[in-house]
């Protein structure tokens, strides 16, 4: 496990993505930690101290394993960094297929209603010359 | 392996599995680009959580739940995680901070 810090570890993720595009997998785990064993905790939360916890980031891609320890003033910038490579990278997932169906549904019934509408008003045109040869009879 | 279906579902359970044990939870995502999929587990070695996709919408929600780990983790399980918008709202404050003391 190899212990890096913020900017090569983000480097390092994107070389992983980047081999494996054909083949293979890219596994990233989180996880809160302080880092310290459970000896330095307990030494620490005795003394009346705040334990100060960070977020571990580790990443894999099968062989290689790598890890990085983002605290609480860096994480927004990793977390920033850390979305850009993945944006960058998930381009193999399927795009909304769904909704460009659900598009092509809302068009086609769109066109339907106007169709529907002007039916009505012709059926209206129809009703009225006979209700004036109705009242017209007496 | 259980997975869940509802997306939304998935970050509520997920949250609250890390609020109720900070110490075992952690967060795994699989990425398969010569498949095309993306797995996400939430675990705490007792209980554990999976959501699979191939989508790409998926991969922004997953941004989100990524925002909201991070800050739970590098702040504390106690954290209030009023989605992002709230997360970038006490941000600046003390960006604005740092920058007078500069």
């Amino acid at each position: 496990m190899v212990r890096l810090q913020l900017d090569p570890f983000l480097n390092e993720l994107t070389s992983m993505f980047e081999h494996t595009t054909e083949k293979g997998s890219v596994w990233v785990t989180l996880k809160h930690s302080s880092d310290k064993s459970k000896v330095q905790r307990n030494k620490i939360t005795t003394a009346g101290k705040e334990l100060e916890y960070k977020c571990l980031v580790r990443a894999t891609d099968g062989k290689k394993n790598i890890s990085t320890l983002v605290g609480t003033k860096d994480h927004q910038r990793f977390q920033a960094s850390y979305a850009t490579i993945l944006k960058a990278r998930m381009t193999s997932l399927k795009k909304r297929e769904k909704k460009d169906k659900r598009k092509a549904a809302d068009v086609v019934v769109d066109k339907k209603l106007p169709k529907t509408t002007k039916a009505m008003d012709v059926d209206k045109k129809q009703q009225v010359p006979v209700k004036r040869s109705s009242t017209a009879n007496p | 392996m259980v997975y869940v279906i509802s997306w939304d579902d998935f970050v509520e359970r997920s949250v609250q599995l890390f609020r109720t044990s900070p110490q075992k939870s952690r967060y795994v995502m699989k990425y398969r680009h010569s498949d095309g999929k993306l797995v996400l587990k939430v675990t705490d070695d007792k209980e554990c959580l999976k959501f699979k996709t191939d989508q790409a919408q998926d991969a922004k929600k997953m941004e989100k739940l990524n925002n909201i780990f991070f800050t739970l983790m590098a702040r504390g399980p106690e954290t209030d995680i009023t989605e992002v918008t709230g997360k970038e709202q006490t941000a600046q404050p003390a960006k604005r901070g740092r920058g007078r003391k500069q």
